[in-house]
């Protein structure tokens, strides 16, 4: 793989974590984190620069509607679970 | 004999007076506005007592005790900021940023070990590594210095020459 492309890869898996931890719901932030790096783990072998490209354009296209999704689900906030109530004294 | 009681009457008197007073300073000089023209003795008494007070504005609030008004009028910033940093402190928290992190084993983990030779990581993990740092010191590492932070010395002292810090 080229340096370029590595970095770029390497960029936009960081951009993805990033977007991802925005989302305001539990379950659908999770749900980002976990998508993200399992695509990039299960891609990580390819070596094929054609499908490399494809995969980052699909990458891009995702990541542009993780920010749609992650802003409009801070415009629309949602109730804590239970499960991210942090106990007293901690944090 | 007499007089010596009398002395003392008059002490009890003038701290009596002093007592009741302070409380009163802050009602009476807003009675002082309301009812400049009919002054009674007593309440010119008070305010001449008033008088002597230092800093009458700051009795405005009279059903505090005095020293609480005297401290609360000391000027105060209340800025969040910043633990101070030292080397020491940077080497503690990214240890500890390293040692949460699942996928590395905290035994093995020496501050000249390397990320993917040593602990067996891939350049994805390192990125999260990277992210993590990033969350616990609040400032952003760019890709292009991001890619050299390859052991946990080489990120406690790129932290350290970001934040001026040098010994």
């Amino acid at each position: 793989m080229a340096a370029s492309t590595r970095t770029k890869v390497l960029s936009l898996y960081k951009e993805l974590l990033k977007e991802s931890k925005r989302v305001t719901d539990y379950n659908f932030r999770n749900y980002a984190l976990r998508r993200t790096r399992d695509a990039f783990k299960e891609n990580k072998a390819i070596t094929d620069a054609g499908q490399i490209q494809a995969l980052v354009v699909k990458a891009q296209e995702n990541l542009e509607m993780l920010r749609r999704q992650a802003t409009v689900s801070q415009l629309f906030g949602s109730e804590k679970l239970i499960i991210e109530s942090q106990p007293k004294g901690a944090g | 004999m007499a007089t010596l009681v009398k002395n003392l009457r008059s002490l009890c008197t003038i701290a009596n007076v002093g007592r009741t007073t302070v409380p009163r300073l802050g009602a009476v000089s807003v009675l002082r506005h309301v009812n400049e023209r009919h002054q009674s003795p007593v309440q010119n008494v008070l305010v001449s007592g008033a008088s002597l007070q230092p800093k009458k504005n700051l009795l405005a609030f009279p059903q505090l005790p005095l020293f609480l008004v005297l401290v609360s009028s000391q000027p105060r910033r209340w800025y969040g900021g910043k633990q101070p940093l030292t080397l020491d402190t940077i080497q503690k928290r990214v240890d500890l940023v390293l040692k949460l992190y699942d996928k590395i084993n905290p035994e093995k983990l020496t501050p000249d070990s390397h990320f993917m030779n040593d602990l067996g990581l891939d350049s994805l993990d390192q990125v999260e590594i990277i992210m993590a740092i990033e969350d616990e010191f609040g400032f952003e590492i760019p890709d292009a210095d991001s890619e050299r932070l390859m052991r946990p010395r080489d990120i406690v002292q790129y932290i350290a020459d970001k934040e001026d810090i040098f010994d």
